[in-house]
């Protein structure tokens, strides 16, 4: 089976600051990969590791290439859109459009055509004319028309209207994602991506905390919405997480008794969202409490 | 190189001509109307003094029973005058545009876009440096021959209005296809004679956290001083060799439009333009362009220009947005 991201004890650091702290990674091919972290958990800088924009100690090779090396060999294979609009603001569509037909073997201009054909994007602006959603569309309409193997996608839809983020990910889900292509996502918008990830990656302080499929969080994490009498058992049991809504008390278990579970209340599955509170939130909630009783 | 490198290149220099218009369409364009402005403007001016043009006829009348060499002299010279502004103007255009052809991408992120691309970065400095070096001055050749021969068309109409033969008074002296290859070799050799200094603005628009132009100005300009500086100190002379002054030396004793046979030592007392013989040999002859590949200066400037784009190239590699 080949691997389209493998990494060994990745490591970035600038300075003291450790952005990318020891990370192991093993992606195959024809997996939606969510890289999820807090602000300033090292996530942009381990893409950028693996898109080739900046040094690492370490192992990495993605789609067999060293990415510092042969990032313009990388770069036939691998499709990224970073975090802000970063097409060139002096160029109009059709001269960007171009460019990209020319310099990327694998472009498909009838492809990119089909995606801009229900956008407001005319041949003839300038990006710099262009409203942040138009330029999204365009920088995707590229993007989705290069075969390629791997999409890199940095906060891809920030700052675009909900009709807008809907309809992306149902593209990218009915006409680009196939078993051949790898996408690797990271968001702040959870929950419009959870139910297309097929692997769920938790990082933090430059070090994964957690790295399972999809499945295999289900599998593992189950959330109780616990009857009021049976508060106190819940707390015995070693609940990862606890949180009060609307006066009910909804516990995060890691495994357990599953129908020991069901006696004490209604078993979900966790949200994405919950469990990366439940994960990364402790943290600061011990800072919150600490604070309190300062 | 492949086919592919070579589409590859093409298309890149293609995108800085989009990227800066203003540089490579609209200033040579701007120049050449403002030529044809001043020589139209001057021959309405003149006709106003000049009674049914009856001076400015006979002018040229006379002119066209000169001997062949003063013809050519003459027919040359005006041309290669018109050509002067263009070349003047295409030099400082360079400068601007390399000191920021690798800074612009990182100030408005648009490195990300770039570096999505399967191109290298050696591709990328390469195409900045060719688009300076033989595009730019093909681009300003084709307008400066567009604006010759607007102004021998209208020398035709009047050498008709004068009854002579314009063909043998104005074409055939202006030894067309001569001058032009003599200006195409002059602008390719002044690329690789510039190449140290065009090399040193893309190195300094590489890494330069702001305004490239200034830092690209400012090093030297520091090094200069303190060369002075030094040198006042410990031996109450002047540097005998100082950066500053071989970089201006450098651009002033470019090429074109400068491409003139007679050599003025910049420390000497006594220029005596009598010495000078006039002849279109001082500014129509592939020798004197041809003659700077002899120079060692030459060489040492391109070995220093290769060393400086490799460190671009370095340091492209590593720019990202932040």
């Amino acid at each position: 089976m080949s691997l389209t991201i493998h990494a060994r004890d990745l490591k970035r650091y600038y300075g003291s600051n450790r952005a990318v702290d020891g990370i192991d990674l093993e992606i195959p091919s024809g997996r939606i990969v969510g890289l999820i972290g807090p602000n300033g958990a090292g996530k942009t800088t381990a893409l950028k590791a693996i898109l080739g924009l900046t040094g690492f100690d370490g192992q990495l090779e993605v789609l067999g290439r060293k990415p510092d090396k042969d990032r313009d060999e990388l770069m036939e294979d691998v499709c990224f859109i970073a975090d802000v609009a970063v097409l060139p603001r002096w160029a109009r569509v059709w001269q960007v459009i171009e460019m990209t037909e020319r310099l990327h073997p694998r472009f498909s201009r009838e492809r990119c055509m089909h995606y801009l054909k229900n956008t407001k994007v005319k041949q003839n602006t300038k990006v710099k004319a262009l409203s942040k959603g138009m330029v999204v569309q365009l920088h995707l309409a590229l993007v989705m028309a290069i075969d390629a193997k791997l999409l890199v996608l940095d906060e891809p839809t920030l700052g675009l209207d909900i009709l807008f983020r809907k309809r992306f990910y149902s593209n990218l889900l009915n006409e680009y994602f196939d078993e051949e292509r790898t996408i690797l996502i990271t968001t702040h918008q959870v929950e419009e991506v959870e139910h297309i990830l097929t692997d769920l990656l938790f990082i933090k302080d430059g070090k994964l905390v957690l790295n399972a499929t999809m499945d295999a969080v289900h599998e593992r994490y189950r959330e109780v919405m616990v009857k009021p009498d049976h508060v106190e058992e819940a707390r015995a049991m070693n609940p990862i997480h606890e949180r009060v809504l609307f006066g009910r008390h909804i516990f995060l278990f890691d495994g357990g008794d599953i129908a020991r579970l069901k006696e004490i209340g209604e078993l979900h599955r966790p949200s994405v969202a919950d469990l990366f509170v439940a994960l990364m939130g402790e943290e600061y909630e011990n800072g919150e409490s600490t604070e309190e009783a300062a | 190189m492949s086919t592919r490198s070579i589409s590859t290149m093409w298309t890149l220099m293609r995108r800085e001509l989009w990227e800066s218009p203003g540089a490579f369409k609209w200033a040579p364009i701007t120049i050449l109307g403002l030529t044809l402005f001043f020589i139209v403007f001057g021959l309405i001016l003149g006709s106003r003094f000049d009674n049914e043009m009856a001076f400015t006829l006979d002018a040229i009348r006379q002119f066209a029973d000169v001997p062949t060499d003063q013809k050519r002299l003459f027919v040359t010279g005006a041309l290669f005058a018109v050509s002067g502004l263009f070349f003047q103007i295409l030099l400082l255009v360079l400068l601007f545009y390399l000191s920021s052809c690798l800074y612009d991408e990182r100030k408005d992120r648009s490195i990300l876009f770039w570096k999505s691309l399967p191109v290298s970065d050696t591709m990328t400095v390469a195409s900045k440096v060719l688009t300076a070096c033989l595009l730019a001055p093909a681009i300003y050749l084709v307008i400066v021959v567009i604006t010759q021969l607007i102004v021998l068309l209208i020398a035709t109409v009047y050498g008709f209005m004068a009854g002579i033969n314009p063909f043998t008074a104005f074409w055939l002296p202006a030894s067309l296809p001569k001058l032009w290859s003599v200006m195409a070799l002059g602008l390719l050799i002044q690329g690789l004679w510039l190449l140290p200094v065009y090399a040193w603005l893309v190195f300094c628009s590489s890494w330069a956290p702001r305004v490239p132009i200034l830092v690209a100005v400012a090093v030297p300009a520091v090094i200069s001083l303190l060369q002075h500086a030094w040198s006042l100190l410990s031996s109450f002379s002047m540097p005998e060799l100082n950066v500053g002054l071989i970089i201006l030396k450098r651009l002033g004793s470019g090429i074109l439009p400068s491409n003139i046979g007679w050599r003025v030592e910049s420390s000497g007392n006594n220029i005596d333009l009598a010495d000078v013989e006039f002849s279109e040999e001082l500014f129509m002859s592939f020798s004197n362009s041809l003659e700077y590949l002899a120079r060692p200066e030459m060489w040492v400037g391109i070995g220093i220009a290769l060393a400086l784009l490799a460190g671009s190239i370095w340091f492209r590699r590593r720019a990202t947005d932040t």
